[in-house]
């Protein structure tokens, strides 16, 4: 990569597309546009004189006619436009790789990018990393997209107005001269937490250079209280490393570790790694928690308990676990807590307790306590050394930025007007507030000084992963928009000689140039992460805190409710509200699309009277905000949960005003209690994928507890249901003699047991896969195109079910969404999350039914899609039993962004109306208006894959199993053969393609490969006798097949059951599938 | 009619008899101008005669016929990615420079090429062969198993200037998709374009059956049909 980024100057509306377009503005193409049409045909046209549309119509059409027969539809004249000196090693068409790393708060995601004539593409794992399985994180599979987001900052500007990039720079220069000369005296810094070596160094030079300066960190969504609840408890700079794959016995106490927390994506690849059903022994999740979370729903016990009260069952679980003969403290889940404490003790040294980033710091020390006296130091956790941060506590920077002597305030990046609530009146405003942002947002209208900040993707840069190995950030492509990365502008403040950050990183790293290089090209500093540390508990600190932290509260009631902010598993603390892909990706527990929500239990809404959708007020310490209540099966009574990160006001076109804003109640406090509700009486819609919540006992997921699944092996395929008779068919399946000849015959198995339903898998595809966002409306009208999506049920115990029958308008299963909210049965749920995607079956219903021939079988079982040949009848998508087909109902990479969050769009050209409009009458006045604009277009095409068609509007789409990643690896392979007959792709030799999803999920659960290979990893996983196709009993012979889910439950607790509420449904609807085995399963 | 003559009947002048036969010939008349229609866009509007032909002037007058002709030029000197990529590519000026500093170096016909060696403006050639973008053709596989560039391209080396000789439409993929014994060759023939089993046009073409089936069966060519080979 070309290091030399510093020179290029601040683009004004600049294009970045060299193609057919930038020839479509030059004059000859223009005036050639022009001469095919009459004077005036390209005039604006007044709707109101209609026969002078017609008059112009009429003539263009002629005019059409004649150009046509004259030649018009001659092929335009495409160059071809070579190199002037061939640049080294580059070859047009190959993608090239490059490994590279997104920086996170606490630590970094090390990174393989995709890389096309310089555009990169698609971000996956890099797998050489230690410890990495390849998999990747929903945040970083988003982050692509930001690269090419048409509302970046683009330019330097001061007071509002643009300057050049030379004055912006020499004004930085000019500071730097004025604060050498008073040490630094009003300059105050205010950045977000980083684990950059070179920050670090420079950040130093900073201090040493103007001692008087303040250097503030911030951190919307703060991560660090597991490593200061270290710290603390180990009397050492410690941060903790999980190790979930070597514990027996998980317990967390409101720590959504599988989601909301930092390195997720870390913690679903070990937690899944220590759940294998088939390498011996399996792992179990206890969970305490308020939210209905990710952690919750892969928890074999969960206990719905406020978040407030969490202290309160850590102090019972560490007296009960670390003191058999202690007396068991009243409370309410006794049973519950002694059970769970017995089974910690039990499994010493290989347990884990992990504490939520929201609880408060002596829940933290109390989990630390546990897993102190069950030996779980050194072995479930590791200690790793931290370098000491120093800084003012940010609860000084009002005061100090107030204060006289405030002159000139430095934000790094983050967002503090938002979500920090940073104001000050005209007068305390310090005198030069210069901010380095990546989006004029609402901390760039308070600024002075505006830097447009660079992609991670468009730097140099470095970071330290959660372990603390160096990983490198190298660029894959210029600025965009000439851009500063915050490494450059720190040094150009500190007066640095050296200011460009390849320099700056090269001389943090140190190594020789050999080193450096391998550095770069292996993507991570091997051996530089520190040793573990051993601990000792430091007793003293600990019980002190606990005595005076863990302060137990009454309950809660509707006037006293209790609020929880959390993490948004797509927003962040915001930083993704302009991200496209992230407001469509639906919500991995509510499926909520475009919107937050004010999450409630049953109880709760009843209670106040609310129900899904109606806007509420919700007063907090005096502050107050209003957003739609959502109710959530599984929450916790009395408390409400907020998702931070919406309701931007200035994030962009995609993200402005999409949902509301919980940091206006927000005080840096994740757990309030006193909020109270008032509803205001208006609603909203919100819009969900997934609008029924139960499988009404359909088998679509199997489950069973471990114990009942060594008893009956083959439950999965004892709940298949009843098949039809086979006949001889009429006419033969053509794939079956095809089959015979065929390389490869492809296949991939899905593990339920692994899948936590994080949703990487639906992004990694959206990005391979050119999948448009269609907006919130079009969610609403079932028409979101992702291939693949997560579906979320909800089972609960079939007592609790109202299920006379299908005719009965009463019964649970025939109630809408609407009102299963009010349903009992939604208080305490188990939830099961199952991917669904084309299952390619062998006899596709779809393929019958296509008047065109436009979806067909190839030869080596793929259900393909011709897309130019499909005319849109949607036959296959009625026919198709999985409803895995999708249509594009608009031209939706087209849609313009600043239409997708709403208004709600009208179908009817008559009687519906857009902002007051009809829409004929819109589209009269301007034809063009439901269209992207240029600008907008141009640069969002820079993400598409060219290896994937871009679909038009009224043409089907479905997952293909990246049959463009199996071809190329196919031709790679025929290449290397020549006149040879080496052309299958083997597991053994390692070319088997991975598809987008596979690659991404960090739990491993999709397993894809050739099912003709007996010794293939996905035969041998279809093998498993827990292996089953969803609706196999239509003898489809789905080519994508499940393993049923395991779950582990301890017998001895009080919510414990002999089977899975799923299983329980099931077996009402259907009756006991083991009936007619031998030994009859004997389930109460 | 009544009190009308009888004869009237057979002699009417509004309907004279040979009206009796237009409800026979209206359907000769249109399946004859159907078919008229047909063939005319079969013939006018399809590839082989919209692409066929094609030739345009370059900017750089630059003669394959002597280069690859004359000269025996290989083919992958230029078109140097042919057999790593999907797509072959145009050579950079540098590459032209390569011979022409030293042979022809102040002809005014290459000024454009100095002009893109010492500038790095590129010289807009004219493509000549293109394939639909939702055709994802692959240079690369083709050329590594055994089909020669004169099987799209045509005989090339004998062009001064590139002309579009194949139809490259869908069927003329196919029809070598169908039967690809008889185009394959050895590989390391693949860019002799004038290459033959045998001088013998009857000797060849027996060979070309025994060794094409031979080596499609050998080297296991698949010479995929399925829609997935081509679109995605």
């Amino acid at each position: 990569m070309n290091s030399n980024q510093t020179n290029s100057t601040p683009a004004n509306g600049r294009r970045y597309w060299r193609s057919l377009d930038e020839l479509a503005d030059t004059p000859e193409f223009k005036d050639w546009l022009h001469r095919e049409f009459p004077q005036g045909a390209s005039d604006e046209l007044d709707g109101s004189n209609r026969r002078h549309f017609l008059k112009i119509m009429a003539a263009s059409f002629a005019f059409a006619g004649v150009a046509t027969l004259g030649g018009g539809c001659r092929r335009p004249e495409e160059k071809l436009e070579p190199f002037g000196q061939q640049p080294a090693n580059y070859i047009y068409g190959k993608p090239d790789y490059y490994a590279t790393a997104m920086p996170t708060r606490t630590g970094a995601v090390p990174l393989i990018v995709k890389s096309y004539e310089g555009r990169p593409i698609k971000i996956e794992g890099n797998v050489l990393y230690p410890g990495s399985n390849g998999g990747t994180d929903r945040y970083s599979q988003a982050s692509i997209l930001d690269l090419y987001d048409v509302d970046r900052a683009k330019q330097f500007t001061h007071e509002g107005k643009t300057v050049s990039r030379d004055e912006a720079l020499k004004f930085l220069d000019d500071l730097s001269a004025k604060f050498s000369a008073n040490q630094g005296e009003g300059l105050s810094f205010l950045a977000e937490s980083s684990t950059s070596p070179s920050r670090a160094r420079l950040q130093k030079i900073i201090a040493d250079k103007f001692p008087k300066s303040k250097w503030f960190t911030y951190d919307a969504i703060d991560s660090g209280i597991h490593q200061r609840a270290a710290t603390q408890a180990f009397g050492q700079s410690v941060k903790p490393i999980f190790h979930f794959d070597k514990a027996k016995v998980i317990l967390s106490l409101d720590c959504d570790f599988l989601g909301g927390e930092d390195d997720a994506h870390n913690h679903i690849a070990r937690f899944a790694k220590g759940r294998k059903v088939e390498n011996g022994g399996m792992s179990r999740l206890y969970a305490v928690e308020s939210l209905f979370t990710l952690t919750g729903a892969s928890a074999d016990h969960r206990l719905r308990l406020d978040s407030n009260s969490i202290g309160d069952i850590a102090t019972a679980i560490v007296t009960l676990a670390t003191d058999s003969s202690a007396a068991a403290p009243a409370n309410p889940n006794i049973k519950w807590i002694s059970e769970c404490a017995k089974d910690l003790a039990a499994n010493h040294g290989k347990v884990l307790v992990v504490a939520g980033q929201r609880q408060p710091l002596a829940v933290h020390l109390i989990a630390h306590e546990i897993n102190y006296a069950l030996g779980a130091i050194g072995e479930t956790i590791t200690l790793v050394p931290v370098s000491e941060t120093n800084g003012p506590e940010l609860s000084q920077l009002n005061q100090s930025l107030k204060s006289d002597a405030s002159d000139t305030f430095v934000i790094l990046g983050g967002n503090p007007a938002s979500n920090l609530n940073l104001r000050w009146t005209p007068e305390q405003k310090p005198k030069n507030v210069i901010r380095l942002g990546y989006y004029e947002d609402e901390t760039a209208e308070m600024s002075d000084w505006n830097f447009p900040a660079t992609h991670y993707l468009e730097s140099w840069g470095d970071a330290a992963t959660s372990d603390g190995t160096v990983v490198p950030i190298q660029p894959l492509i210029q600025p965009l928009f000439g851009g500063l990365t915050e490494l450059e502008f720190i040094a150009r403040l500190a007066g640095e000689l050296q200011t460009n950050p390849h320099e700056i990183v090269r001389t943090t790293f140190a190594g020789s140039e050999e080193n450096w290089k391998k550095f770069l090209f292996n993507g991570f500093n091997e051996n530089s992460a520190p040793q573990f540390v051993s601990g000792k508990i430091d007793y003293q600190t600990v019980n002190n805190a606990i005595i005076t932290g863990v302060n137990v509260r009454g309950a809660s009631s509707t006037n006293n409710l209790e609020v929880i902010f959390y993490r948004d598993a797509k927003m962040d603390d915001g930083r993704y509200a302009n991200n496209g892909w992230m407001q469509e990706l639906p919500d991995p527990i509510t499926k909520l699309t475009w919107d937050n929500a004010v999450l409630a239990s049953r109880k709760t809404a009843r209670e106040l009277g609310v129900q899904n959708g109606d806007l509420v007020e919700i007063t907090l310490n005096g502050r107050s905000v209003t957003g739609p209540i959502w109710t959530q099966p599984g929450m916790a009574d009395y408390s409400l949960g907020l998702a931070l990160g919406y309701g931007r006001e200035k994030a962009g076109r995609v993200g402005t005003g999409v949902g509301f804003n919980a940091y206006k109640i927000f005080s840096g406090k994740y757990i309030e209690t006193g909020a109270t509700i008032k509803k205001t009486g208006a609603t909203h819609v919100l819009a969900t994928t997934q609008s029924h919540w139960s499988m009404e006992g359909r088998p679509a997921v199997r489950e069973a507890n471990l114990g009942e699944y060594e008893k009956h092996k083959d439950f999965a395929k004892a709940m298949q249901g009843e098949e039809p008779p086979v006949v001889k068919s009429l006419y033969p399946n053509p794939l079956d003699e095809a089959k015979k000849t065929a390389l490869h015959q492809w296949g991939m198995a899905i593990d339920l047991t692994s899948c936590v339903g994080c949703g990487t898998c639906v992004l990694a595809c959206q990005s391979e896969n050119n999948i448009p966002i269609v907006g919130k409306d079009q969610v609403l009208r079932g028409r979101e195109m992702h291939w693949m999506n997560i579906h979320r049920y909800y089972t609960s115990d079939p007592k609790k079910k109202n299920n006379p029958s299908i005719f009965d308008f009463n019964a649970d299963q025939n109630k809408s969404d609407t009102d299963q909210q009010f349903a009992e049965w939604i208080d305490d749920v188990q939830a099961v999350n199952q991917p669904m995607l084309c299952q390619h079956c062998e006899a596709a219903p779809c393929e019958n039914v296509c008047p065109v021939a436009a979806t067909v079988h190839d030869q080596e079982g793929l259900n393909v899609m011709a897309y130019n040949r499909c005319i849109g009848t949607r036959y296959c998508s009625n026919n198709c039993p999985y409803k895995v087909r999708r249509f594009n109902y608009l031209d939706f990479n087209k849609r313009p962004l600043a239409d997708l969050k709403g208004p709600m769009y009208p179908t009817a050209i008559f009687g519906s109306k857009t902002d007051g409009k009809l829409d004929i009458l819109r589209w009269w006045k301007n034809p063009n208006s439901g269209m992207r604009d240029e600008e907008e277009w141009d640069l969002i095409k820079m993400a598409k894959n060219p290896d994937v068609t871009v679909r038009m509007r009224g043409v089907m789409e479905k997952c293909t199993y990246c049959t463009q990643r199996i071809e190329q690896a196919k031709i790679v392979q025929k290449v290397k053969a020549g006149a040879s007959d080496d052309v299958r792709l083997t597991e053994a030799a390692g070319n088997i393609p991975k598809t987008a999803c596979q690659q991404a999920c960090p739990a491993q659960a999709i397993v894809f490969g050739d099912v003709s290979d007996p010794n293939s990893t996905v035969s041998k996983l279809k093998d498993l006798e827990r292996n089953y196709s969803v609706l196999g009993n239509l003898l489809t012979k789905p080519r994508t097949t499940y393993l049923a889910r395991i779950r582990n439950p301890n017998p001895l607790m009080p919510d414990y059951r002999e089977w899975p509420y799923s299983f329980e449904e099931y077996e009402q609807h259907n009756g006991n599938p083991f009936e007619n085995e031998p030994a009859a399963k004997g389930n109460s | 009619l009544p009190g009308a003559p009888a004869g009237d009947f057979e002699k009417s002048v509004i309907f004279p008899k040979w009206t009796n036969q237009i409800p026979f010939l209206i359907p000769i008349g249109l399946a004859l101008v159907g078919g008229a229609v047909a063939a005319g866009v079969t013939v006018y509007c399809t590839p082989k005669n919209t692409r066929v032909g094609y030739q345009p002037v370059q900017p750089v007058p630059f003669s394959h016929a002597i280069h690859a002709g004359q000269l025996g030029v290989d083919c992958r000197y230029c078109h140097s990615t042919v057999e790593k990529s999907w797509f072959s590519n145009i050579p950079a000026a540098s590459t032209c420079m390569n011979c022409h500093s030293q042979v022809l170096k102040d002809d005014p016909r290459l000024a454009l090429v100095r002009e893109s060696a010492a500038t790095g403006k590129p010289i807009p050639w004219v493509q000549v062969h293109i394939v639909p973008d939702y055709v994802y053709f692959n240079h690369s596989v083709h050329v590594a198993r055994g089909f020669s560039c004169v099987e799209c391209h045509g005989r090339v080396d004998q062009m001064d200037e590139v002309r579009h000789a194949k139809s490259l439409s869908m069927s003329f993929c196919l029809d070598c998709h169908r039967d690809p014994a008889a185009h394959i060759r050895p590989p390391d023939k693949v860019t002799d374009l004038g290459w033959d089993w045998s001088t013998n046009l009857t000797v060849a073409a027996q060979m070309q059956y025994t060794n094409g089936k031979k080596f499609v069966h050998d080297w296991k060519v698949e010479s995929l049909q399925s829609c997935s080979a081509c679109h995605r």
